[in-house]
C-alpha cells in the first residue's frame, strides 16, 4: 500500500490528488481497486485521464515474472552452501547452511545451540574468510569461546585476531531494536559491515525466540504480527543480499508434555529447515556429557527425522586427537 | 522511472507496524493509508499531521522515529575479547575449584542461575558472591557494590557479618605491598555492610517494579558490579491461575536483567527452586519456572547432596564445559571441601 501523492505518475497533479483524498481514495490501493466510471464522475475528471493513471500505477507496483531457466542461472551463479564446521551436521543439512535460506536450530536449555552458532562463525570467518553477523539477544556471545574454537584451527595469533575480526557482534534485547537492526542491514549496512574482508555470507539470531516470547499471547496481541515482522525482514534480506540465515529457537512443552520448537505454528512456516538439538542422554540432565544429537525436522531436500549425533568438543578437539574422533562419529552415524 | 537502485528501495520499505510507536498514532497512521515508511520519507511534520489527523508534535516524533530507527552499531568479536579480557572479569569466588571451573570465577556481564533442592546452600553462596564482590582490586577483587533482592526474608545479616569477618581477615593475611595495605585500611566489616543494598520484595509485582526502577538505581550507582534475586522462584511459583502469563512475564523480565547485566556490566545471580516432573510412572527432580525459562540464564548451576559430600555442577554455559565439583560450607562461607587448598 502506497500513499497517493502528486507527481507518482503524469497526470496526478495536486488538484486530482485532492479530490481523490475528498473521495476517500487515499492509497494505489484504494484507487485501483474503486470502480473507475463512478470515480470520474465523483471527482470530475475523464475517465481515460483515470484509467490511463490507474494502468501506469499497478505497471509500477506490479511483479514481473521470471523464467525457471533464468532463475536456475541465477541459482548456480549466487547461492553458495556454507559448511558448519561440523560433518555430522552438514550430513543432515545437505552439506551446509544454503545462503538465501533461513534455517533453524531449536532445542532446550544446554542443547548446543549458541555453540553451534560459534562454530559456525568460526568456520565461515576463518575458513572462508567471510564476514559473519551475529545477532545475540540472550548475552550469551562469549568472545573468549569463539577463540577457544580458533585456538584449535590454528596456533597464528594474527589470523585469530583476523576472523574475530570479521565477526560482526550486535547485542540486542528487545524485538524493536532486533527489527531495527535488521532493517538497516537490509537497507545497506549488510554492504558497510562487507567493508575490509569478505562479504558478509551469514547473519545469526540467537535466538530470535527470545525477544518474541515476551510479547506473544499478550492482549492486543501484537507479538504476532512483529513475529511476522522478524520473519519477513529475514527473509528478504537471505534472498536479496544472498546470505544464510541461522537462527535458534527454544524448546516448549505441550499440553501432552511433548517437546516441541517454540514461537508455535506460525513461526514454523518460516524457516526452510529446522534442526533439533538435543542431549543425547536424556535422562541424565545434569550429566556433564558434551554428546549431542541433532534431527531434521523440515527439511525440503532430505528426508525428515534423520539423527545424528555430535560432540560439542568437536570445535575444541586438539589436532592429534581430530582424526580418532572423527572416525568415532562416523562410527555412531552408520 | 524505475531506476531506483535496489538498496534504497528496500531502505524505504519497513512497515509501520514494526515501528516503536505508541498504538494509536499507529493505529491514525495505518488508517490514513499510511502503512510503509516510503511514505514517510519526504514528509513535513506538518503535512502529515494534515493527512492523518495527529497532532505536529506527534507528527514530528514519528518521523524522529523513521530517520533514527537505522542506527546501531555493530562491535566486532576481537573487540569483544579485549573487553572480556580488559575489564574486571570475573568476581573470585572463595572456592578455588568453583573459579577453575567458571575460569576464573563468576562472569560479570552475563546471568547465572543457581539451583537446588532446600539446604544445598543457594542463599549461602549468595551471601557469599555478596561480600566476595567487594575485595578489592589489588587482591584480585572486583571492588563492587551489590543489589540484593531478597524475596523469601532468608537474608541472614549475622551471616554475612562472619563472612565479612572471615573474608577481611582472609584478606588481611594476604597484605604484601602498601597498595594492599592502603586498601585494607578501607575493607572492614562495616564498609562490607554498606555496600550492600538490601531490597525485601514480597510478591511478584514488587519484583517486577523494583526491575523497572533499577537502572535508575544502577546509573546513580556505577559501582554495583552483583545483582542478586534470591529468590526468582518464590513469588513465581504463586498467584498465578494461567502459566502462560506467568511465561510472558519471565520471558520480559529475563530480557530486562539481561539488558541490565550487559549495558550495566553487571553480574547477575539469580536461585531457583527444584520441581518433580512426571513423565509416566518415572518421576525427576528439575529446575522450577518451566521448560522456556531454562534458556534464561546464561550459566545453570545445580546444588546438590550426593551421599554426604556437596556437588556443585554447571549444566548450561555457552562459554564453559560442563563439569561437577565439591564444595562445603563453613562457618567462615562457601568453600572449597579440602580445606588445606584454600586459596
Amino acid at each position: 500500500m502506497v500513499v497517493l501523492r502528486e507527481g507518482m505518475c503524469p497526470g496526478l497533479e495536486e488538484g486530482l490528488v485532492r479530490d481523490l483524498r475528498a473521495a476517500d481514495i487515499k492509497t494505489v490501493e484504494d484507487l485501483v481497486s474503486s470502480d473507475m466510471e463512478e470515480l470520474a464522475q465523483k471527482c470530475s475528471v475523464s475517465y481515460k485521464a483515470l484509467f490511463a493513471i490507474r494502468r501506469v500505477l499497478l505497471a509500477q507496483h506490479t511483479a514481473f515474472p521470471v523464467s525457471g531457466a533464468d532463475l536456475y542461472e541465477e541459482l548456480l551463479s549466487s547461492t553458495a552452501i556454507l559448511s558448519t564446521g561440523n560433518p555430522s551436521l552438514d550430513k543432515l543439512l545437505d552439506s551446509g547452511l544454503y545462503t538465501g535460506e533461513i534455517t533453524e536450530l531449536s532445542g532446550g536449555p544446554g542443547s548446543g545451540k549458541s555453540q553451534v552458532c560459534f562454530g559456525v562463525a568460526v568456520h565461515i570467518s576463518f575458513h572462508l574468510k567471510q564476514s559473519v553477523i551475529f545477532i545475540d539477544t540472550t548475552g550469551g556471545f562469549t568472545a573468549s569461546r569463539l577463540l577457544q574454537m580458533l585456538q584449535t584451527e590454528t596456533r597464528n595469533t594474527e589470523e585469530q585476531m583476523e576472523a574475530l575480526q570479521r565477526i560482526h557482534v550486535f547485542r540486542l534485547f528487545d524485538v524493536y531494536a532486533l527489527l531495527d537492526c535488521l532493517y538497516s542491514l537490509r537497507g545497506g549496512g549488510l554492504q558497510q559491515a562487507s567493508v575490509g574482508g569478505g562479504s558478509v555470507k551469514a547473519v545469526i539470531v540467537d535466538s530470535v525466540s527470545a525477544v518474541i516470547s515476551p510479547l506473544l499471547g499478550g492482549k492486543p496481541n501484537e507479538g504476532m504480527s512483529l513475529m511476522i515482522q522478524v520473519a519477513g525482514v529475514l527473509k528478504t534480506m537471505a534472498k536479496d543480499f544472498n546470505v544464510a540465515a541461522l537462527v535458534t529457537n527454544y524448546l516448549t512443552r505441550s499440553g501432552g508434555g511433548e517437546v516441541q520448537p517454540g514461537l508455535g505454528v506460525s513461526w514454523s512456516h518460516i524457516p526452510r529447515t529446522r534442526l533439533l538439538l538435543e542431549r543425547v542422554d536424556k535422562a541424565a540432565v545434569f550429566s556433564p556429557s558434551s554428546l549431542r544429537s541433532a534431527t531434521l525436522i523440515k527439511s525440503s531436500r532430505q528426508r525428515c527425522h534423520i539423527r545424528a549425533e555430535f560432540d560439542l568438543k568437536w570445535w575444541s578437539r586438539s589436532e592429534d586427537t581430530s582424526s580418532s574422533r572423527k572416525r568415532k562419529l562416523e562410527e555412531t552415524d552408520s | 522511472m524505475f531506476g531506483v537502485n535496489l538498496a534504497s528501495t528496500l531502505k524505504m520499505q519497513r512497515s509501520v507496524s514494526s515501528l516503536n510507536l505508541n498504538l494509536s498514532v499507529r493505529a491514525r497512521l495505518i488508517s490514513a493509508g499510511i502503512q510503509s515508511t516510503r511514505d514517510l520519507l519526504h514528509v513535513s511534520p506538518k503535512q502529515l499531521s494534515s493527512e492523518t489527523g495527529l497532532s505536529q508534535q506527534e507528527a514530528l516524533e514519528v518521523l524522529q522515529v523513521v530517520s533514527t530507527g537505522l542506527g546501531g552499531a555493530s562491535i566486532s568479536a576481537l573487540e569483544l575479547l579485549q573487553r572480556e579480557e580488559e575489564e574486571p572479569k570475573s568476581i573470585v569466588t572463595f572456592c578455588s575449584q568453583l573459579d577453575t571451573a567458571l575460569a576464573g570465577g563468576l562472569p560479570v556481564g552475563k546471568t547465572t542461575e543457581v539451583c537446588g533442592t532446600p539446604g544445598t546452600g543457594k542463599t549461602q553462596l549468595c551471601l557469599q558472591l555478596a561480600v566476595d564482590v567487594q575485595v578489592p582490586p589489588c587482591f584480585g577483587g572486583v571492588g563492587g557494590q551489590v543489589v540484593f533482592i531478597d524475596t523469601e526474608g532468608t537474608f541472614l545479616l549475622q551471616r554475612v557479618t562472619d563472612m565479612a569477618a572471615a573474608a577481611v581477615q582472609h584478606c588481611a593475611l594476604l597484605v604484601e605491598d602498601d597498595e594492599q595495605r592502603v586498601a585494607m585500611t578501607t575493607f572492614s566489616v562495616e564498609t562490607i555492610l554498606s555496600n550492600i543494598f538490601l531490597v525485601c520484595c514480597h510478591d511478584y509485582l514488587e519484583l517486577l517494579a523494583e526491575l523497572h526502577l533499577l537502572p535508575d538505581f544502577l546509573s546513580e550507582h556505577p559501582r554495583v558490579r552483583l545483582l542478586v534475586i534470591d529468590s526468582l522462584a518464590f513469588p513465581f511459583r504463586q498467584h498465578f491461575d494461567e502459566l502462560s502469563q506467568r511465561t510472558r512475564l519471565l520471558n520480559g523480565l529475563t530480557q530486562q536483567l539481561i539488558a541490565m547485566a550487559t549495558n550495566q556490566n553487571l553480574a547477575v545471580v539469580l536461585t531457583n527452586h527444584m520441581t518433580t516432573r512426571l513423565q509416566g510412572s518415572k518421576s525427576q527432580l528439575v529446575p522450577a519456572l518451566g521448560e522456556s525459562w531454562g534458556h534464561a540464564p546464561t550459566i545453570r548451576l545445580l546444588l546438590q547432596w550426593a551421599g554426604s559430600r556437596r556437588l556443585a555442577a554447571i549444566f548450561k554455559s555457552s562459554g564453559h564445559m560442563d563439569s561437577t565439583i565439591q564444595y562445603q560450607i563453613t562457618s567462615e562461607g562457601f568453600r572449597d571441601a579440602d580445606q588445606l587448598e584454600q586459596p
